[in-house]
């Protein structure tokens, strides 16, 4: 009879100690909500900044919501400005360095994971050097180049410079080691040749992993600053991020509506990208971390 | 494959079967654009920068003269803007490098327990750092606004506290940089303590628990010891990125008031393409480059030694 009151105890302490925990929870979620809502504040700000008329603006700087509602600011920003191509440009850049540099970057990748050639380990470490290598360091040469070529200001000099990217290269053959080989030797054995491996196996098992370097190399260069900084000057072939920066430091500084019309119609479609992607992105930042 | 083997298992490397002769091949084949590209981009430029900075290299192509160190030595001996760019640079490190770490660290803590919408969380914090640095430019100009156009202001003066003029004023404006770079890219080094925390091992916690170890002693013995590895990880990738710091600061400030936020990048950009002395710019990236490169140097040494032991 001794131990009926004892574990009746016991499982009170145990009931007391949850209620303890479900307190304690409650408090971190409403602690965190609070620091959420601060954290929004900016961008709810000057998302609804952008559909308000600036009279309004004026008089109620603070307003978090976008009352009086008008578009008038994204109306003015798509007529007169050239957002639009500038749009255009970054979807153009972004995507054709994402693809050819995924293809470039797994194709060489598969070759250091999976076929054997001459020098293979050394080649591989000198390539890993360039993961030390800041894209800073490397910009005048690069600009004497392209200024030699008289291919400043085109899609080449926007796109080509981030192709061989070193660390997509490390984390492909990472990937690709952890493989099968016999899935690949039972390929072989019915004739598949070295580039239908790669295709038809090592491409489709890697989709996690290609997705998320796809995700990283399209925001990367959506957002790039410094190189289209410098060779893209003729405002016909700029990105949205340069364009941008441009735009708004000389024409519409004071008007805050139309500032962040521009700024929210450069940064929306992104924003948008991530809520569809986010689960995507959060791995994949876990994966190539390698932390995970 | 086909290649004859010695008793040990190695391959006989004199003579390569047909096989062999053809991965060669086929190899070379498959790293070929990639190597193409990254040497005309990533490692000729190298050599070439070192060259350019050995001369005067004045408007592009027509005052080019051999000059050896002598750009070095105006660089570290007398130029100024040189020193103080850096100091800027280090000051923004110093200040936003804790910040970033500790909050990204409590957020990451908070986060790390299994609620129902949790996730909504760590979608929130880690949004901004998805936006284009000229997109948070442009919101930080307003939220920090001098006078009361800017909102932390209006917010400040409806509460009777005095307004602050933030980016322009000398004393504050690299502190504001240093806030918006929290704000800007705090979420990434949660999501990567995250992915620390949940990888100890709950044992470990129990363990402890039965030793009666108290809530501050599972931190201090359990928590702290398991993050080190992404711990290592987020202060390396802090400090590269903390001496490339120059676009945010760009945007906001333009390295003003009066160069008072300038940092080495910027410095590098100026004397480049505004000035066009391409090599004393080259003299001034190679020295970035020595020192981020001897950062992850740095860093390789220590993460191989941490995976011996």
């Amino acid at each position: 009879m001794e131990a009926v009151p004892s574990i009746e105890r016991l499982s009170m302490r145990q009931a007391q100690s949850q209620r303890q925990q479900t307190r304690r929870s409650f408090f971190i979620i409403a602690a965190m909500t609070l620091f959420a809502f601060v954290w929004l504040v900016p961008i709810v700000w000057t998302l609804s900044l952008s559909f308000r008329p600036e009279h309004s603006i004026t008089a109620n700087l603070t307003l978090l919501l976008p009352l009086p509602f008008t578009a008038e600011n994204y109306d003015f920003v798509f007529s007169s400005s050239r957002i639009p191509r500038w749009f255009v440009n970054s979807l153009i850049v972004a995507s054709l360095r994402t693809f050819l540099q995924l293809m470039i970057c797994s194709l060489a990748a598969y070759s250091f994971a999976r076929v054997k050639f001459p020098f293979r380990q050394y080649i591989f470490y000198f390539v890993l050097i360039g993961l030390m290598v800041p894209g800073q360091a490397t910009f005048i040469p690069v600009y004497l180049l392209f200024s030699n070529l008289k291919l400043l200001n085109s899609f080449p000099a926007l796109i080509l410079p981030g192709l061989a990217s070193p660390f997509a290269v490390f984390l492909l053959v990472q990937f690709f080691k952890g493989i099968p080989i016999e899935l690949e030797e039972a390929a072989r054995l019915d004739g598949a040749s070295r580039i239908g491996v790669y295709f038809r196996i090592f491409l489709p098992l890697s989709t996690p992993v290609l997705t998320a370097l796809a995700i990283f190399t399209f925001l990367g260069t959506w957002n790039e600053y410094l190189w289209p900084l410098v060779a893209a000057t003729d405002p016909d072939i700029m990105t949205i991020t340069i364009g941008l920066n441009n735009l708004t430091a000389t024409t519409y500084q004071a008007n805050y509506g139309q500032t962040m019309a521009a700024a929210w119609t450069a940064g929306l479609p992104i924003v948008i990208f991530f809520f569809i992607f986010q689960k995507r992105i959060i791995s994949g930042i876990q994966i190539s971390s390698g932390i995970k | 494959m086909g290649s004859a083997k010695i008793a040990n298992g190695r391959r006989y490397p004199l003579r390569l079967s047909k096989i062999e002769r053809q991965d060669a091949l086929v190899g070379f084949l498959f790293i070929t654009p990639f190597i193409i590209l990254y040497l005309i981009f990533n490692f000729v430029p190298i050599l070439q920068g070192f060259w350019i900075s050995l001369h005067n290299w004045d408007v592009i192509g027509t005052n080019i003269k051999f000059v050896g160190l002598r750009n070095y030595e105006i660089l570290f001996g007398k130029d100024k803007l040189f020193w103080s760019s850096l100091e800027h640079t280090l000051f923004f490190a110093v200040l936003a490098g804790p910040g970033l770490i500790i909050t990204g660290l409590a957020l990451a803590l908070m986060l790390n327990q299994r609620a129902r919408g949790i996730g909504i969380f760590r979608t929130v914090f880690y949004m901004p750092n998805i936006l284009s640095v000229t997109v948070v430019g442009l919101v930080f100009a307003r939220v920090f606004a001098p006078g009361e156009r800017g909102f932390v202001n209006a917010i400040l003066d409806s509460l009777g506290v005095s307004m602050g003029s933030w980016f322009l004023d000398e004393a504050s404006a690299m502190p504001t940089i240093a806030i918006t770079k929290v704000w800007w890219s705090v979420g990434f080094n949660m999501l990567i303590f995250l992915a620390g925390l949940q990888d100890i091992p709950q044992a470990l916690y129990d363990a402890a628990k039965v030793d009666g170890g108290g809530r501050w002693a599972l931190f201090r013995h359990v928590t702290l010891p398991g993050l080190r590895r992404p711990m290592l990880f987020v202060i390396v990738l802090q400090a590269i990125a903390s001496v490339q710091v120059f676009p945010l600061i760009d945007v906001l400030t333009g390295g003003g008031p009066a160069g008072s936020t300038r940092p080495l990048v910027m410095y590098l950009f100026e004397r480049s393409f505004d000035y066009w002395q391409l090599g004393y710019g080259s003299a001034i990236a190679f020295v970035l480059f020595v020192f981020l490169f001897s950062i992850s140097i740095f860093q390789l040494w220590f993460f191989s030694r941490g995976e011996v032991d």
